[in-house]
């Protein structure tokens, strides 16, 4: 019996060969698909990419693990002019420990980020968060740099990476830029990208590595989260000396809740119950048909009590509790 | 009378034939089949609910790459979906092919689309704009009745199809004298069948014969024949229905669609083969939906939880359109009669009224209409229960059927056949640990945590023949199946029936009784279905009927094939023809087994050498046979579950623990399959109780289009399962066989709601009337149930 990940591996490599060399729709005349009619390019390399962008990046869209672009083709609620794959460019996929913390190539997987070892050390919040994303087969393809660009508030990554007080790399044909993760969402599928532009990394910092939470309400597994919360503490001779409290699915965009942050500083007893209550206190989220605002409101309640719990660890809420 | 025979496979659990097809990916389905000179078809549908259709401009979609011809309304205006109910008093619904001056759901086709593929039919689709003028809209059913709704068909007097009441005639003294009642109000929400498979069609016309040969995901391509033959006004010997592999059907592809006509006259217009296949985001809006139940429950008993008398008022969203082959009165007919349940119930009112809304047309999903009625009779029992302060699995032992009470003549005219109801229930009590469950949440609640054991007891009608379908008001009534059974020159006997098999293993069961019946071995026996060219008439594969009424027509095939063989038989052996025993592939003398010869040689024998047939015997190893069950009203096969959940208690979150099942279906053919039914149906029933719902918002725009938003249980929302079974034959089939198709699918609504309800019983009282559980409906129960705990 084969391990699926055995699986995914060998079958990974000749996927991407042939997206480079056999598919030219462009060249193939009348191309049968679902998707409204788009141009399709696979470069090389990012400056290739970018070059691209930079002629078409208006009505353009990048496809990298496809897990979000792909359903939203078919289903014609986006029409691009042009589609940019990135799936034949090399060195997008890297993971480096930098300064303490890990620099994350845009292409890398929500799957890898699962399995790595230097995620699970550095950033075991991210290791965490990277489970609760779709299924298995959403999480072999879909990558971090394309679930953050998408910016869907409900999304694991975009949180994950407010709480780790995260920073995205954006290559256009001028000019390379970072951005702090707290500039970067802006709406609803809005973010601080320009059309010319692509992320080609992201950086998580290592220093919540010791009190961390993440908290996740879905439907069933692998849905998308109704309410998730990412919690990163910095603790210091026992006493919580920073706090960074990210939510999704509370807002148009995934928010840090600074109430509930700064009820976690200090030592005081009954923490993660004053943050869940701030938490629940600082949104009103939209109902939909998984659930009224107030019935949200309690999610946050919960689950933030839960992620913060999760970080301060249950010997320092209890004791602080007793 | 049939004749016993040796079983050597009935009973046993062999592996399904047709799985190495199928999970191989060698299986056939429609979209695979391509036709010389095919089109493909998109339709073009109404995004409102409710309007007039002021025009359809074409645009550009005419001219657009690839297209071939764009239909609207009035090019198949000779044409209709028209199934009236033999009721008296049932207002007539004429569905149009494509819309004409009006639309009625969101969803409803306005004009079809050929081109040379179907993407360059979405393309040239997206071209056409419709100009609707929106009309007031009638989405609740309730409101639906009230005197000043908007009426949604010409000439109606009102929005209900039809309004029926039944009356013992001792409903009223049983009432009025009864110490106790109770009434409760439950809602079932709209949700369907979701098969992996989406439904699809290909339509050919031989203009040379004036045929139609139409390939179609139906379980009943029989009745698809007759509906078309009716819509078109075309003799059913010009038409041809092959339904070839079909991923799943569970009734949502038991009736004629609009699709399936409008493919037909494209063709037939065009003189070319015209395909369609339907995506996800269309089927949720364009294949039939179910389940939209609202009932009103009343309860007499006396001290000891006993039901002296039953009153029901039944109203179902039946949608837009009366549906063939079933009319608008399925669901309501089904559980006006299946109500009373496995209860001893003598008394029984019930008034039953379908609504005509706003919505996508109301079809078939297994279990039909039953698990509404078990959701209603279960929770006002647990109810009872409550009120005189006794267990639940006490107060259905009062009440059940005992097996003295066989057979039972229900209140609302239903015969029952034989059952186990009481054994069911002691047996699920066992299986599941009860006693032990009970400890289990004493602890649990000791910790805070939310437990609850759910108990359910409930007789699945199944194989319900000319008797049901008389009384359900159908056009046409189903009673009996066909199938055929030749054995060739090589010995190898082909069973062609006039059920289909998408799922149910009947490949494997009918050539399980054709191989016993013939003493061949499984290998020899091929089971075809699916085209109405293969056997003159029959219904099709719903309602757990095939294994019985299949399996019927195949055991009376069989025997007929076996007894001419055993005449050549013993012609050749120089043998009396009652001493022939068939078995093993071997007809042989009883008490000398070596006077014997190969059933293969006298196939070729038979075919081959007609100068050493006996004198008066055909040359001919073939039979076609139906049959119906007698007395018509079905074999009823009964079950209890036991099911176990844990609820988050700050977030309403519900898990599924532990389900147990015990059924009785009567013998099994084989047991395998059987369980594979009831685990299939009990996920599906965990959908109906947890997550399933088809939600409109106020203007009747649909809002669950992907399955983002319409939630499937998955694996990890379905535990493992603990079964056990009893089997009390049917007095009234061959075989004794009972149908088990549905009963998986009847009960996890009303299990789960009871665990539910149970896990909150030590805060306070909170009673558990709507599905599915949602996360916050189940919040809103535990607030309930708080508030009235401290209230007291």
């Amino acid at each position: 019996m084969l391990d699926s990940d055995d699986i995914g591996r060998r079958r990974r490599e000749p996927a991407k060969r042939a997206a480079r060399d056999e598919i030219d729709m462009n060249d193939r005349g009348p191309v049968r698909m679902k998707p409204p009619k788009f141009d399709y390019h696979a470069p090389d390399t990012v400056r290739e990419a970018v070059a691209v962008l930079a002629d078409v990046g208006d009505s353009a869209v990048v496809l990298s693990g496809g897990q979000s672009l792909i359903p939203m083709l078919n289903l014609r609620l986006a029409r691009p002019t042009d589609v940019v794959d990135l799936g034949a460019i090399d060195g997008l996929a890297n993971l480096e420990p930098v300064d303490g913390g890990l620099e994350i190539g845009a292409m890398v997987t929500h799957r890898q980020m699962e399995t790595n070892d230097l995620v699970a050390s550095i950033t075991p919040l991210a290791q965490h968060a990277a489970g609760f994303i779709g299924h298995r087969a959403i999480r072999n393809r879909g990558t971090i740099g394309g679930s953050i660009a998408h910016a869907d508030p409900a999304a694991e990554w975009p949180a994950v990476l407010l709480a780790l007080d995260g920073t995205i790399t954006l290559a256009s044909a001028e000019t390379t830029r970072t951005v702090p993760g707290d500039q970067f969402f802006e709406a609803l599928f809005t973010t601080a990208k320009r059309p010319d532009e692509l992320i080609t990394s992201v950086y998580l910092s290592g220093r919540f590595q010791n009190s961390w939470g993440f908290s996740e309400f879905q439907r069933r597994t692998g849905d998308f989260a109704t309410v998730a919360v990412a919690v990163g503490c910095v603790i210091a001779t026992g006493a919580v000396v920073e706090a960074r409290i990210a939510l999704a699915g509370v807002a148009e965009r995934p928010v840090r809740c600074p109430d509930a942050e700064q009820a976690l500083i200090g030592t005081r007893p009954g923490r993660a119950v004053d943050a869940a209550i701030a938490a629940r206190d600082s949104f009103e989220p939209v109902g939909d048909c998984h659930g009224s605002t107030e019935f949200r409101k309690r999610l946050v309640f919960a689950e933030t009590k839960r992620a913060v719990t999760q970080a301060l660890g249950p010997d320092l809420e209890s004791r602080a509790n007793a | 009378m049939v004749e016993s025979q040796a079983r050597r496979f009935f009973g046993s659990r062999v592996s399904r034939i047709e799985d190495d097809r199928l999970l191989r990916g060698r299986g056939r389905y429609v979209a695979d089949i391509e036709l010389p000179r095919e089109l493909a078809a998109k339709f073009v549908r109404s995004y409102e609910a409710h309007a007039s259709v002021a025009e359809i401009e074409l645009g550009d979609a005419v001219e657009a790459e690839g297209v071939h011809a764009v239909f609207t309304g009035a090019d198949f205006a000779d044409s209709e979906i028209r199934c009236v109910s033999s009721y008296e008093g049932f207002q007539v619904s004429a569905q149009p092919i494509l819309a004409l001056d009006r639309v009625r759901f969101a969803g409803e086709a306005l004009a079809m689309v050929i081109a040379d593929d179907e993407y360059l039919a979405e393309d040239a689709a997206e071209m056409v704009f419709a100009d609707l003028a929106p009309l007031p809209v009638v989405l609740d059913l309730d409101a639906a009745l009230a005197s000043d709704a908007e009426v949604l068909h010409d000439g109606w007097t009102d929005n209900a199809y039809v309004r029926r009441a039944v009356k013992t005639d001792g409903f009223d003294k049983a009432a009025a004298g009864a110490p106790h009642r109770l009434t409760i109000d439950l809602r079932n929400a709209r949700h369907g069948a979701i098969p992996m498979e989406n439904r699809a069609c290909v339509a050919d016309y031989d203009r040379g014969s004036n045929r139609f040969t139409l390939h179609t995901t139906t379980q009943v391509p029989h009745l698809i024949r007759a509906g078309l033959a009716l819509a078109m006004d075309v003799p059913e010997s010009q038409i041809r229905v092959i339904a070839p592999d079909v991923g799943g059907g569970f009734g949502v592809k038991a009736q004629l669609y609009t699709e399936e006509v409008a493919c037909c006259l494209a063709a037939r217009e065009l003189g070319r083969p015209i395909k369609w296949v339907e995506d996800r985001r269309e089927h949720f809006v364009a294949s039939h939906h179910s389940r939209e139940h609202r009932h009103r429950v009343t309860g007499y008993f006396d001290d000891l939880g006993r039901i002296l008398a039953l009153e029901a008022d039944i109203r179902v969203d039946m949608g837009a359109y009366s549906v063939f082959p079933w009319t608008a009165t399925m669901d309501n007919g089904m559980a006006m009669g299946i109500l009373p349940g496995p209860y001893k119930i003598r008394e029984y009112s019930a008034t039953g009224t379908p609504v005509c809304t706003n919505k996508t047309p109301y079809g078939a999903y297994r279990g039909v209409a039953r698990p509404a009625a078990c959701f209603s009779i279960e929770r006002l029992i647990d109810q009872i229960a409550r009120h005189r302060g006794l267990d639940r699995a006490e107060v259905r032992r009062r009440n059940l059927l005992g097996a003295d009470d066989y057979p039972w003549h229900s209140p609302s005219g239903l015969v029952y056949d034989s059952g186990s109801l009481a054994e069911s229930l002691e047996s699920v009590l066992q299986l599941g640990e009860y006693d032990v469950l009970l400890t289990e949440q004493a602890e649990a609640r000791a910790q805070g945590r939310l437990f609850g054991i759910g108990l359910v007891a409930f007789t699945e009608q199944t194989a319900h023949t000319h008797q049901e379908f008389k009384q359900r008001g159908v056009p046409i009534v189903f009673g009996y199946e066909t199938a055929k059974v030749r054995l060739d020159a090589s010995g190898t006997a082909v069973v062609s029936a006039s059920i289909h098999d998408h799922g149910q293993g009947l490949e494997t069961t009918l050539a399980q009784i054709a191989a016993d019946r013939l003493g061949l071995d499984l290998d020899k026996v091929r089971v075809e279905y699916g085209d109405t060219n293969q056997v003159a008439y029959g219904a099709g594969t719903f309602a757990s009927r095939s294994a019985v009424l299949a399996g019927g027509a195949v055991t009376r095939a069989a025997d007929d094939v076996a007894a001419t063989l055993k005449e050549v038989a013993a012609h050749e052996l120089e043998a009396a023809v009652e001493d022939m025993v068939i078995e093993r592939g071997r007809l042989s003398v009883r008490g000398s087994p070596v006077v014997s010869i190969d059933i293969s040689e006298l196939c070729r024998l038979t075919y081959q050498r007609p100068e050493r047939l006996p004198e008066g015997i055909e040359p001919s190893l073939e039979s076609s046979r139906t049959y119906d069950a007698a007395p018509g009203t079905g074999a009823y096969t009964n079950a209890a579950h036991l099911s176990t959940v844990e609820i988050d208690p700050m977030t309403g979150k519900t898990a599924v623990l532990t389900y147990a099942i015990v059924e009785d279906c009567g013998p099994m053919i084989n047991p395998m399959i059987v369980e594979g039914q009831i685990f299939g149906g009990v996920a599906q029933g965990i959908g109906t109780a947890l997550f399933e719902e088809f939600l409109y918002d106020e203007n009747g725009q649909p809002q669950s289009l992907t399955f983002s938003d319409y939630l499937i249980p998955t694996s990890t929302d379905v535990p493992d399962f603990a079964v056990a079974h009893l089997e009390t034959p049917s007095p009234f089939t061959i075989g004794g066989i009972k149908g088990m198709g549905e009963g998986g699918a009847i009960a996890p609504g009303a299990v789960i709601a009871s665990a539910i309800e149970d896990a909150l019983s030590h805060l306070g009282e909170t009673v558990v009337t709507d599905l599915p559980l949602t996360p916050e409906r189940v919040l809103t129960h535990i607030d309930q149930a708080i508030a009235q705990g401290e209230g007291q």
